[in-house]
């Protein structure tokens, strides 16, 4: 380290810590001194484009298994990760749907859980923004609150897409997604390769190809292979940041500190540094997601052009959320799903139904004697939302009714959505959350523990672009 | 459970069991017994000659093993459609993703060729469904 003591500590490099970043040294003095801590290390897109082909590449050596950095006690569920510069936005798949202003207001809406202590008004300049830096393609005409065009324009709809916008309007939408629906900022066109996690085209939006000009500023000093463990503190004050980088142990001080892993390493770090915030690790999660496959009768459902084509709002908000979750459907443009009865090899539809979870919990993060791997305990969904699936069963037959179904098909939930939350909620009430609305802890007043860990409800929409307004949000507001 | 069903179900190991014994004395390797499969199954395609056996050998790299022959040898012999076998169905829709079939949109009367495995990262095939395909002037409004 080139310092003893620097303004800002930030450990990661994922989409809460670049965004944090971002705002923050946009308010901070030239003369700043500001450390990043990375668990991984750099892996080109190039290089991990490589490693996809089966071709040598020098850099597969820094791919870490999730496997092996926690410990998963669930045996039906499990919760890929990428460590290295850019954290999961390696392996994200650029949806970046809003969050409805309902999600905000679960318990005074719906009876369920908590409020946020933030809603969605406070957010919505922080969504431009977000929405700016990653050059999201979308529509005019959102579910949720939003004015003007997006910054590129929408995806086109196929022609099953066109007959549920037709139908259901603005609860249709072609997907907003940092996946490129034209060339951008050293992005290519989204050519609708059937994968994501690494894009074969370079479309989608990573903190590599960001150009927000976050780690290459000056002010910054980025320290690859440091696994931060735990904190060292002082009447309520964190002092130090403590981490092991290369097998020798190392401190690092700090004005102010941002843990910004993902939610199982932000409670493991927290727990090993002896906080007792009763909610710390609790609730951890994500939504539940389930393929049904819609075979039609004589419609050919070509014309998509990106992963996730559309979304549907037709299951998510209303007085059901009293009962039963929410459903967001992120309809597929994947080629795996085609036919084989001679002549109808494209007379099908795949939708994805994203359900939003509760935090149960029964479900939780624990320390081990190792302290760089957490125990993650995911036991049971919630009934909440089990009932969700049994409404959405009932109701989807109609919902589709303006399309030549011949059959659904429906497959069994994924084991995983790549999508972490919890383990470190937000709350006005110090007794109810780690974190105030800042996503400052409650009682370490000089931290901030930032990510889709601080979520107090989860939402049934992708968690990229509001954990990265919060960032946004947050830094803009304390600096 | 009818038995053709059943031996679907349970795979290799039982139906090793229940598999007429001629099965077991005629020889043949896994990707004798899938281009066979695949042509019968796809008879109405004009197949180009080779192209099937291309396919199956770079499906099956390096897989040859006792099991996997009486798999493939029971399919064939037992006359599984691929609507009763996953496994079945998974080969033949990988065949026809990396052929120009559908660069072809679905023409049976051209002669249908291998391009090379499909792979989002390796082969030229693009997604059949995509607008690459199917420009948006060539899909109707309703």
């Amino acid at each position: 380290m080139k310092s003893d003591y620097y303004d800002l500590v930030v450990v990661g490099t994922g989409f809460a810590s670049s965004f944090f970043l971002k705002k923050y040294l946009k308010k901070a003095p030239q003369n700043s001194k500001v450390l990043v801590l990375e668990r991984g290390h750099f892996f080109p897109h190039d290089e991990r484009l490589k490693v996809k082909r089966g071709e040598k590449s020098s850099f597969k050596k820094f791919e870490e298994p999730w496997e092996k950095a926690i410990n998963n006690l669930s045996p039906y569920k499990k919760w890929p990760f990428t460590t290295g510069l850019g954290g999961c936005s390696n392996c994200w798949w650029g949806c970046t749907p809003r969050f409805m202003p309902s999600d905000f207001k679960m318990k005074t809406l719906y009876g369920i859980e908590q409020d946020w202590p933030i809603d969605y008004n406070d957010l919505d300049p922080y969504y431009y923004e977000a929405e700016e830096l990653m050059h999201v393609s979308g529509p005019n005409g959102t579910p949720f609150p939003r004015n003007g065009n997006y910054p590129l324009p929408p995806h086109e709809f196929s022609l099953v897409d066109k007959v549920l916008h037709k139908t259901y309007g603005n609860k249709y939408i072609s997907q907003p997604t940092a996946r490129a629906s034209r060339a951008t900022m050293g992005r290519n066109r989204c050519m609708t390769s059937s994968t994501c996690d690494t894009c074969p085209v370079n479309a989608k939006f990573t903190i590599e190809n960001s150009n927000i000009g976050v780690y290459e500023d000056p002010r910054i000093e980025l320290i690859y292979g440091a696994q931060v463990y735990s904190l060292e503190t002082a009447n309520d004050v964190v002092k130090k940041v403590k981490f092991i980088q290369d097998g020798v142990e190392q401190v690092a001080a700090g004005e102010v500190v941002v843990l910004g892993a993902n939610p199982f390493f932000n409670s493991n770090i927290l727990m090993n540094a002896g906080d007792k915030s009763p909610f710390l690790g609790k609730g951890v999660g994500e939504q539940l997601g389930m393929q049904v496959l819609i075979y039609l009768d004589g419609m050919s459902n070509v014309g998509g052009s990106t992963w996730v084509n559309a979304n549907g709002y037709m299951l998510y908000d209303g007085a059901h959320r009293k009962d039963y979750a929410a459903c967001l459907m992120e309809v597929s443009n994947a080629p795996y799903y085609i036919r084989l009865e001679r002549g109808k090899y494209l007379n099908i539809a795949s939708i994805r139904l994203l359900f939003e979870d509760i935090p149960l919990e029964a479900n939780y993060i624990n320390t081990t004697s190792n302290r760089l791997v957490p125990d993650v305990h995911h036991v049971k969904r919630s009934d909440y939302t089990l009932k969700g699936i049994e409404n959405m069963k009932k109701q989807l037959p109609e919902i589709l009714s303006c399309l030549p179904v011949e059959k659904l098909e429906y497959l069994p939930p994924f084991p995983n959505e790549g999508h972490i939350i919890g383990g470190t909620r937000m709350s006005s009430d110090p007794k109810l959350g780690v974190v105030d609305k800042h996503m400052i802890h409650h009682k370490y007043r000089n931290l901030f523990v930032i990510g889709a860990g601080a979520f107090t409800t989860y939402s049934a929409s992708n968690p990229t672009l509001t954990l990265s307004a919060m960032s946004l949000f947050a830094a803009d507001k304390i600096f | 459970m009818n038995r053709r069903k059943f031996l679907v179900l349970t795979g290799v190991a039982t139906g090793a069991v229940i598999i007429p014994a001629s099965v077991y004395f005629i020889t043949g390797s896994v990707s004798e017994y899938a281009v066979l499969i695949i042509k019968k199954q796809l008879d109405y395609l004009k197949l180009e000659h080779g192209s099937v056996e291309q396919y199956v050998n770079d499906y099956f790299h390096n897989s040859n093993n006792a099991v996997m022959r009486m798999k493939w040898k029971s399919i064939y012999y037992l006359n599984i459609s691929w609507e009763r076998s996953n496994t079945l169905m998974e080969l033949i829709k990988n065949f026809l993703l990396s052929t120009d079939f559908f660069i072809n949109k679905m023409d049976e009367s051209k002669v249908v060729k291998y391009l090379g495995l499909y792979s989002p990262y390796k082969s030229p095939v693009p997604n059949p469904f995509a607008y690459t395909l199917y420009p948006p002037g060539e899909v109707p409004n309703p």
